[in-house]
């Protein structure tokens, strides 16, 4: 009944916020001529802004960590008055969001979109509210150009990442191999798979298989076996390929004659991330910065916890990476739009600049539980980085040692975007790919692969 | 409603106690003094909530399924978007599949309550407590029952079903894994979580058949198998077939149960109507085919519903 409530309550909201929205963008942070010049507003102005992400009551350390900014941020601007939201960014529900004109002032959304948001004006160009910060000038140019598009920025990048190989370490030393040396060709990690299943009671490797994690997965190991999913711009399928044909060679190899993919395939996000989390599977792919998820909120043992790179075939490509970014709604005023800017600003970067309150921060959020100092992307210039890391040293609580190979990497390797047009199609039409290949012995896999390319270019075709 | 018939009968009966002129027409003020007032006052939030939420919708998918759109933007698009969902194979798929959940849950899922509350009406003491019991799994909010059966399903040798089967030496079986099982599993669960709803109500219907006509079977010599099939199926023939109709219209709609527990896999083989709606409308945001495929939906099931009470219509008046 979901989809009728939805789309109902998106009919009605559609009709009577579609005016609102087109008049309303109008207003909100329409560019002046030229970028980084500022915008003539009122800073001093009282003004109530909408912010979301507020972490949910189940997260009480994160959410703990998050109210600690918002009272912080509160004092320091007194005429800012900010409304939090456990409003999130979903596939599912944004254009709802959108066409009810219940979007808040700034909410965090996936790289992946924001291109196809700045393309349907569904967020406000906020070139000329950055250009007043310092801070946003520590950004890492080349993430920063995920959010620009004809020299305009329309987001701020709050946070990257590249998929890696993650891993459970207590697993690795029951199966006797090396925690501190994970595998790093495709090849080790079917040993390693083979050794885990053997020696452990866990499943040596696992792949998610639903909800798109399945294509997810399928396009980041494609890149790593050599080859794209579509063209550049996006008007080419290029499903049949020789090196995903390969990936789903080797999950054949690991599923049907090893048999160390367990016996469960419809496996999605949270199902993944509980299975590893509590210890029953080996290693899976999955976004890097995943620490967080794995330890703080399903209660992870620290040490067991493991990252490493994505292992690469001789000719793979790189990396699949992604981040976060901060998108403000079209439907602000110039005085919300600096507001919620300063919001970010201050949420997300003040500690690259300021020492007091990165160590303020880092010691309150030790203490409530949070993780400092976990593997990631850096979004800032390197520097900028490293000196943050230097000032929060003593609250680090991460045992960082563990990811040395991924830290000491993590900038050297070639990270590949996320395919351009229609990426949740692709990866939907790529999940029956890799559920047929774990559930029948005699699936085809050239015949799926053609049909799955057949079948996403039709989508592309249809613009 | 019984509100409303009360405030207005007082002015109903007025003319039949004094007959108005035949001359005399329905004004405004007449209309008043019969209580039209009120009527529409108790009529007005029926019909602002039905528009609202109901009609309303209806008549904007109409519209959305003839436009491309983003919300922001909209674009006439003609019937292309029919011609769309009509030329998907996932199509061909989804209906198969929801036929084939729909037949097998009547086949399943109609006779056990049917037969359950027969059963249960037999036994005098122990009625209440079977019901109760009966009706259970239906107050186990769905998405927490859907979740927790997709445990119970759970394809190792270590999961609930598996275990049991095991001591049997049957064994392990993939349940939701198994492309030719997943939809039998599927209504293996849909029969369990709606079965309550359906003993309850037929058992309501039991206790209403006289039981002199049970009495009269029996002086006639009927044993227990042709008084079921002599007195009480017919007896309960006109709540069946609506049953049965409503169970047809709800099965045609499936979608928590392959959306929760499978996600459509594997590879499209619990793919449902309703779930190909969802992924047109929130994998690739295109409202369009999705209100034209639910529009169609609609059309199907109207059809289905006039052509099945048609026929029962025939078969009662026979």
């Amino acid at each position: 009944m979901t989809p009728i409530r939805r789309r109902t309550a998106l009919a009605l909201a559609a009709t009577f916020t579609v005016g609102a929205l087109a008049a309303c963008s109008q207003g909100g942070g329409t560019p002046a001529d030229g970028g980084g010049e500022s915008a003539d507003v009122d800073t001093e102005a009282a003004v109530t802004i909408s912010v979301g992400n507020m972490p949910t009551t189940e997260n009480p350390e994160l959410r703990a960590d998050f109210e600690r900014k918002l009272e912080a941020f509160t004092e320091a601007y007194p005429n800012i008055t900010v409304e939090p939201e456990e409003t999130e960014w979903a596939a599912d529900t944004w254009n709802a969001l959108i066409a009810g004109g219940t979007m808040p002032n700034v909410i965090s959304a996936p790289f992946t979109e924001i291109q196809s948001m700045i393309a349907r004006q569904q967020v406000a160009d906020v070139t000329d509210y950055l250009g007043e910060s310092e801070v946003f000038s520590s950004l890492n140019p080349s993430v920063l150009a995920v959010a620009q598009a004809d020299d305009r920025t329309y987001a701020v990048p709050t946070s990257a990442w590249t998929m890696g190989l993650l891993y459970n370490r207590d697993l690795f030393e029951q199966a006797g191999l090396d925690p501190d040396a994970p595998p790093q060709t495709w090849d080790e990690v079917r040993t390693a798979a083979q050794a885990i299943q053997e020696k452990t009671d866990a499943q040596g490797f696992l792949t998610m298989t639903l909800d798109n994690t399945g294509g997810w997965v399928l396009t980041t190991m494609s890149y790593a076996f050599g080859s794209t999913l579509q063209n550049e711009d996006g008007t080419e399928a290029t499903i049949v390929n020789d090196a995903t044909a390969g990936v789903l060679d080797y999950y054949q190899q690991l599923r049907w004659e090893d048999i160390t993919m367990g016996s469960n395939f419809l496996v999605n996000y949270d199902d993944a991330v509980q299975l590893f989390a509590s210890g029953q599977v080996g290693m899976f792919v999955q976004g890097a910065d995943n620490y967080t998820n794995m330890v703080v909120k399903n209660g992870m043992d620290p040490q067991h916890f493991g990252v490493a790179p994505l292992p690469q075939q001789p000719n793979g490509l790189g990396t699949l990476s992604g981040g976060n970014l901060a998108v403000f709604s079209p439907t602000s005023t110039p005085e919300q739009l600096a507001a919620a800017v300063k919001w970010v600003e201050f949420r997300d970067f003040r500690k690259y600049t300021d020492e007091d309150i990165a160590v303020a921060e880092a010691e309150a959020a030790a203490a409530d539980g949070v993780a400092v100092g976990e593997p990631a992307l850096p979004v800032v210039d390197r520097s900028v980085y490293d000196q943050w890391l230097s000032w929060v040293e003593p609250y680090i609580n991460v045992p960082r040692e563990n990811f040395d190979l991924y830290l000491s990497t993590v900038e050297d390797v070639t990270l590949v975007p996320e395919p351009p047009v229609k990426a949740q199609e692709l990866y939907n039409t790529l999940d029956s790919v890799v559920q047929a290949v774990l559930t029948r012995e005699d699936a085809d896999t050239d015949e799926l692969l053609q049909t799955a390319q057949d079948t996403f270019q039709s989508a592309l075709d249809l613009g | 409603m019984t509100t409303a018939t009360d405030v207005t009968a007082p002015a109903a009966v007025e003319p039949v106690v004094a007959p108005p002129p035949r001359r005399r027409r329905r004004t405004p003020v007449t209309w008043v003094r019969h209580g039209g007032l009120t009527t529409l006052l108790f009529f007005v939030p029926l019909l602002l909530s039905f528009g609202y939420f109901s009609w309303w919708p209806i008549l904007r998918s109409l519209v959305l399924s003839l436009q491309q759109t983003n919300f922001l933007t909209s674009t006439w698009v003609g019937l292309a978007n029919f011609q769309r969902v009509l030329a998907d194979p996932l199509l061909g798929t989804a209906v198969w599949n929801t036929t084939y959940f729909s037949l097998l849950a009547v086949v399943i899922g109609f006779p056990i309550p049917i037969l359950t509350a027969v059963f249960l009406a037999e036994m005098r003491r122990t009625r209440g407590l079977g019901s109760a019991l009966a009706y259970l799994p239906v107050i186990i909010p769905p998405v927490v029952a859907v979740l927790l059966w997709k445990a119970f399903y759970d394809p190792s040798e270590n999961g609930l079903f598996n275990t049991i089967l095991g001591w049997f030496g049957v064994g392990p079986i993939a349940w939701l894994n198994d492309p030719d099982l997943v939809i039998p599993s599927l209504v293996l669960y849909a029969t369990w979580a709606g079965f309550g709803t359906g003993v309850i109500i037929y058992l309501a219907t039991l206790m209403t058949i006289r039981t002199e006509l049970y009495e009269a079977a029996e002086i006639d010599g009927a044993r227990i198998l042709r008084r079921f099939w002599h007195v009480t199926l017919p007896q309960m023939r006109g709540i069946l077939l609506i049953m049965l109709l409503l169970q047809l219209i709800g099965t045609f709609q499936t979608f928590t149960e392959p959306y929760i527990m499978t996600g459509g896999g594997p590879e499209n083989r619990s793919l449902t109507i309703l779930l190909l709606i969802y992924r047109y409308a929130f994998v690739a945001g295109d409202y369009g085919r999705a209100t034209a495929l639910s529009l169609l939906l609609a059309v199907a099931l109207s059809l289905l519903s006039g052509l099945y009470m048609w026929a029962t219509r025939r078969w009662s008046t026979s």
